[in-house]
């Protein structure tokens, strides 16, 4: 029996006194209708050939059967995360990683931990280099007049010394960060232009300049920060 | 399905020679069991010129233990008549099943009947075969 409801239909029914008589009395039938004499010149026809052919192989019963289907959905997730997963890649750059942790940071920062300091921004290089020996902390020219609110140095996870920098623009917030480094020969990895990154609601631009990256951040769209972003953007 | 040999073999012939024709002009159907199915319908046409039985109330019995060996005391023929005097698709449905060439997928398909329909045709025809079986052969205990 290949119906899996027929199958279990007689499984429950196989210790009942009435299945038992029902198939002994279908079974005596079917046996006398086997005994009804074939005339010669029929029963050739039915020699060794099946009159009824095998059902054909058709794509729409493959698909309907629901194992096939089964199969066929979890590939389809399979490949649709992975495709996701590459698509993200494609838009990864040395140091994008960093740049979504202090994504996540800015989407938390208050003003008020930050020092406050009401300057144009692109002066607060000296700062950064004088007060914490951060060379190349440079905002750049695209960025360098922006009046800041605060700013602060901190260490992240790895032990790496960011600058942030709050301005009164649209709650946009700088960072700089040391860019990535090849772990054997510590060459700065480079990257032309400006990267965006996405991390929940906010949008960042990231460029990278003597061995520095730096970051502008809002909550926001692409299309919100790219007219802040000079032309030379890759 | 007709309960005579001889008509049995016309129809049998004639279907063939038909499906020999369509076979040359290149008209065969694709769906597999296009045979069985113009077969049936002819036997229908050819049955509808005989006499007909009237319309009966016809008495129902339990299957018993015994039918097995009731069964046994009957010709093949008496068998053939009792299944062709019944009305279609109840006929249809008794030949299908006890040809026992067919699972019940594909009678559902050649008899053009729903499941539940089938299965309550089939039931019925059981529990009128055992009481016409009852009055017609004594029982013999089931060994």
């Amino acid at each position: 029996m290949r119906d899996r409801s027929m199958r279990s239909a007689v499984f429950r029914a196989r210790t009942s006194d009435e299945f038992a008589n029902q198939q002994s009395f279908d079974q005596a039938v079917a046996g006398l209708v086997r005994s009804i004499p074939i005339p010669p010149d029929i029963a050739e026809w039915f020699s060794a050939k099946d009159l009824v052919s095998p059902s054909k192989w058709t794509w729409k019963k493959t698909v309907r059967n629901p194992a096939v289907l089964a199969i066929g959905i979890a590939l389809v997730v399979i490949a649709g995360v992975l495709v996701f997963q590459f698509v993200a890649r494609l838009n990864d750059f040395p140091g994008s990683a960093t740049a979504r942790k202090l994504l996540t940071i800015a989407a938390s920062t208050r003003s008020v931990l930050l020092d406050p300091v009401s300057a144009d921004a692109g002066t607060l290089s000296d700062l950064f280099f004088m007060k914490h020996g951060l060379e190349h902390y440079d905002v750049p020219a695209e960025f360098a007049d922006f009046r800041t609110i605060g700013c602060r140095v901190f260490e992240d996870d790895q032990s790496q010394r960011v600058a942030q920098i709050w301005v009164a623009e649209k709650r946009i917030q700088f960072f700089l960060f040391p860019a990535e480094r090849d772990v054997k020969t510590g060459a700065v990895l480079r990257f032309p232009g400006w990267r965006y990154v996405h991390q929940e609601g906010w949008v960042a631009a990231v460029t990278e300049h003597n061995g520095v990256c730096f970051m502008a951040a809002l909550p926001g769209r692409e299309k919100d920060l790219a007219p802040y972003i000079s032309k030379t953007k890759q | 399905m007709l309960g005579d040999a001889r008509k049995a073999q016309e129809i049998f012939q004639t279907t063939l020679r038909e499906a020999a024709l369509r076979a040359a002009h290149g008209e065969l159907p694709k769906e597999p069991f296009w045979l069985f199915r113009d077969a049936r319908w002819r036997c229908l046409e050819a049955s509808e010129t005989d006499l007909q039985a009237e319309p009966l109330e016809i008495d129902e019995h339990d299957i018993v233990p015994e039918a097995p060996s009731q069964i046994e005391q009957l010709e093949p023929a008496q068998l053939a008549i009792w299944i062709s005097s019944a009305p279609d698709p109840q006929r249809t449905a008794l030949t299908l099943f006890y040809l026992d060439e067919f699972d019940y997928r594909e009678i559902l398909d050649l008899a053009e009947l729903k499941l539940s329909e089938l299965s309550r045709l089939l039931a019925v025809g059981r529990r009128q075969f055992q009481a016409w079986l009852d009055a017609m052969l004594p029982k013999k205990p089931n060994v």
